[in-house]
């Protein structure tokens, strides 16, 4: 069930992508700011119940099994930041992505209340997330082949990702206009909150939201992004 | 998939979709075969009812979960319409394998993952297909304006179809019609200042402004689809059975004129015109070659088949001409007459087995009248190949095109996994069409299929591969319901360049069809 890659250590064989560019949409920050907020509360939570269950058992145990599949051995070094940069640089999806994505994350751990984002599985839930989203509303978009290599994983072990969040997410990629708005409001809220006042650009961003378009340029064959990294 | 607790019950979750096996279903026989896998006509075991079960290729490691499939279930799951076709759920399948202990190996998926579709039992190039079928002008009507009720439920939903065809029509045995294959749809903006790409829709059904390269459309290029369909309906056979995209054009201005500033502002403009434009005045002889159409339809398909989109009729407006307000009026779908399921897939096996014997006895024949000369190899192993199957039903005529499938059904229609092999024809000569996330496919697919050029699906189009059949679905569709109008006489299909010729206008179909005044 724990997922075979060594997420870091696959990573590490990678030329790291030089820290963050000017270029970096504020969406990346913002989002990865709201995640390692959650992830930080649930890490604490599992390590609550361990305390709690005094070495009987791993408080993990008590966390539900949907996300397990997404379970690294231990959680990987790279910080949750670093690696959307990482995402967002070699796979130069849209930044509408990444909020998408958040939704596909989000309805899922409402659709499985017990499953929490924790170190062990937020990398492989975010790189699974933003190629699902991409696939979904970006254009021209990179293969499953190039986002595990840029994500750290095997390309069998990100169908199998694939696989299993299109189905715990029972097919529902729709996100209208309004949600995307939403999404993007309560990011900027969360934000807020902690004295930073920053905007989502969503001009880029509401531009690819499917009901409204999904997509400004589709498959023409002009589009076709640099291949590869190596 | 949230488990009620011991000792309590899920009741007011409906089964979330993928959470049922396949194993719910009784498969009943194959009735599609093509590239992507296959369909299945199957029961359900707990209701009884049939369904179509279509499999999801999952073999192509480097892409995942097709594109096309992700994107027909997003937009399926959004459309509800009774001339839509229903995706009801989606199944999984584990697979045979299992662990050491014999237990299944925890991969629920390694078997493959099926759409479940509700069962239809005709397309419409099927039916109009059969030997011996005339439809009635009420019944064209009806279908008609099915078609159009279906597409201007997906337009005011902001869905393109971009793939309306006769096989993607599905119909049942209550006479009801619905789109399927929604595998190249896609949402649009009123707008139309996106850019979408323009290698969509089959060749024969492919407006012109696709054709010349526009990547800035909307609603209309399904117009002009149905205006194709419509004038097959009431002409017998397709309209404009181009082999490439150029004689494809060349057949539409033949047709509908040249257009030019003056009939198309904005012509000048589109991509590829300069190339593309005709290099002879055309006029327009729309209403000559087809004079003998009733008034009412003649006006009809000539707002269809208005080479300006922005000029062109809409569904909405098209369900209010005349023609569908006077008589004979549009009949009731119930009234229609019930025909006997068949798909071509079973078709097929049973003509090829039938031919089967018909070439063993030839070449007896053969073999005995010249005991040294044996059949060309190539000529002999054709015959009967396993891959060849939109063949034995099909055997080429003369006059048939160029081109791979027989009329497919929409089941059956093999299909790559993103966006199949063929949808996306390279437009150069080597493997062209670049998008990182199709280009895959498409080198493999096109071109290269399995399948041998015969039958009369038409092809996606590729100028850079003339004669040989562009489109790899070929074969493979198999589960069309169509190709019984030939003649089972026809040449051997394994003969070489037969079917090369490309005069469909030629074809015999309308010695069955019936022409409808």
């Amino acid at each position: 069930m724990l997922g075979s890659g060594d997420l870091t250590s696959n990573l590490s064989r990678q030329s790291e992508p030089s820290p963050s560019e000017s270029t970096t949409p504020r969406v990346l920050t913002i989002l990865s700011h709201v995640i390692e907020k959650l992830v930080a509360r649930n890490d604490k939570l599992v390590d609550d119940m361990d305390k709690k269950l005094d070495g009987v058992s791993s408080g993990l145990a008590r966390v539900g099994k949907s996300l397990n599949v997404f379970h690294g051995v231990r959680a990987p070094n790279i910080s949750i930041v670093k690696y959307l940069e990482r995402l967002y640089k070699y796979t130069s999806c849209s930044p509408s992505c990444f909020v998408v994505g958040y939704v596909y994350i989000d309805r899922l751990t409402h659709k499985h209340p017990d499953s929490l984002v924790i170190s062990l599985n937020v990398h492989r839930l975010l790189v699974t997330s933003v190629m699902v989203a991409s696939k979904m509303l970006d254009d021209v978009h990179y293969n499953n082949a190039f986002y595990a290599r840029v994500g750290g994983v095997s390309n069998a072990e990100l169908n199998r990702l694939e696989m299993e969040f299109l189905f715990l997410l029972d097919f529902g990629f729709v996100v209208s206009s309004r949600v995307f708005e939403s999404y993007c409001s309560h990011l900027e809220k969360e934000m807020m909150i902690n004295g930073a006042s920053q905007r989502i650009e969503r001009a880029i961003v509401s531009n690819a939201v499917d009901d409204v378009t999904e997509l400004s340029v589709e498959d023409t064959q002009s589009s076709s992004p640099p291949q590869g990294m190596d | 998939m949230a488990i009620a607790a011991p000792g309590q019950l899920n009741l007011n979750e409906s089964p979330s979709w993928g959470s049922r096996s396949v194993d719910c279903f009784e498969k009943l026989e194959q009735i599609g075969e093509g590239t992507y896998g296959q369909v299945y006509m199957a029961r359900e075991i707990k209701t009884g009812e049939i369904v179509a079960l279509k499999k999801i290729r999952m073999d192509n490691e480097r892409e995942g979960f097709p594109i096309t499939a992700i994107r027909e279930i997003k937009i399926l799951k959004k459309l509800h319409h009774e001339n839509v076709i229903n995706l009801k759920e989606i199944v999984t399948s584990p697979g045979p394998e299992r662990d050491e202990q014999g237990r299944p190996d925890g991969n629920k998926y390694k078997g493959g993952i099926y759409m479940v579709f509700e069962y239809m039992d005709h397309d419409l190039t099927g039916l109009a297909d059969r030997p011996g079928m005339r439809f009635s002008v009420p019944q064209i009507k009806c279908y008609m304006r099915q078609l159009l009720t279906g597409l201007h439920y997906c337009h005011v939903n902001q869905v393109l179809h971009r793939d309306i065809k006769g096989s993607n029509l599905l119909i049942d045995n209550e006479g009801n019609l619905k789109l399927a294959d929604f595998g190249l749809a896609r949402s649009f903006s009123n707008d139309h200042n996106a850019n979408l790409t323009n290698r969509v829709i089959t060749l024969w059904y492919r407006p012109p402004e696709l054709l010349l390269g526009t990547t800035k459309y909307g609603p209309a290029v399904d117009m002009w689809s149905v205006g194709c369909i419509f004038a097959e309906l009431l002409h017998g056979k397709p309209i404009f059975p181009g082999k490439d995209e150029p004689e494809q054009l060349n057949k539409i201005f033949e047709l509908c004129g040249a257009p030019d500033e003056f009939n198309w502002p904005g012509v000048s403009k589109i991509p590829w015109y300069n190339n593309l434009k005709p290099t002879r005045p055309m006029k327009r002889r729309l209403r000559e070659v087809f004079r003998h159409f009733d008034r009412n339809a003649l006006e009809l398909l000539e707002r269809m088949l208005t080479l300006d989109p922005s000029e062109r009729i809409s569904a909405k407006d098209a369900l209010d001409a005349e023609y569908f307000w006077t008589d004979p009026l549009p009949c009731n779908p119930k009234s229609l007459p019930k025909y006997e399921a068949s798909h071509e897939f079973q078709t097929k096996k049973k003509r090829q087995q039938q031919r089967q014997h018909e070439e063993n006895a030839k070449r007896q024949k053969l073999q005995h009248q010249q005991q040294h000369g044996r059949l060309p190899p190539g000529q002999q192993s054709g015959q009967a190949h396993p891959q060849m199957r939109s063949g034995p039903n099909q055997p080429l005529h003369g006059s048939q095109p160029p081109v791979a499938a027989g009329p497919s059904h929409h089941y059956g229609k093999p299909r790559g996994p993103a966006g199949g092999p063929g949808r996306y024809p390279p437009s150069g000569t080597s493997g062209g069409y670049n998008h990182p996330n199709r280009g895959g496919q498409g080198s493999s697919g096109y071109g290269s299929g399995p399948y041998p050029p015969q039958g009369r699906a038409p092809p996606y189009g590729s100028s850079s591969m003339p004669g040989a059949p562009p489109h790899a679905s070929g074969g493979g569709s198999g589960y069309g319901v169509g190709g019984p109008n030939y003649p089972q006489g026809g040449p051997p299909y394994g003969g070489s360049g037969a079917g090369r010729g490309s005069n469909m206008m030629g074809g015999n179909r309308n010695q069955q069809y019936g022409w409808q005044q």
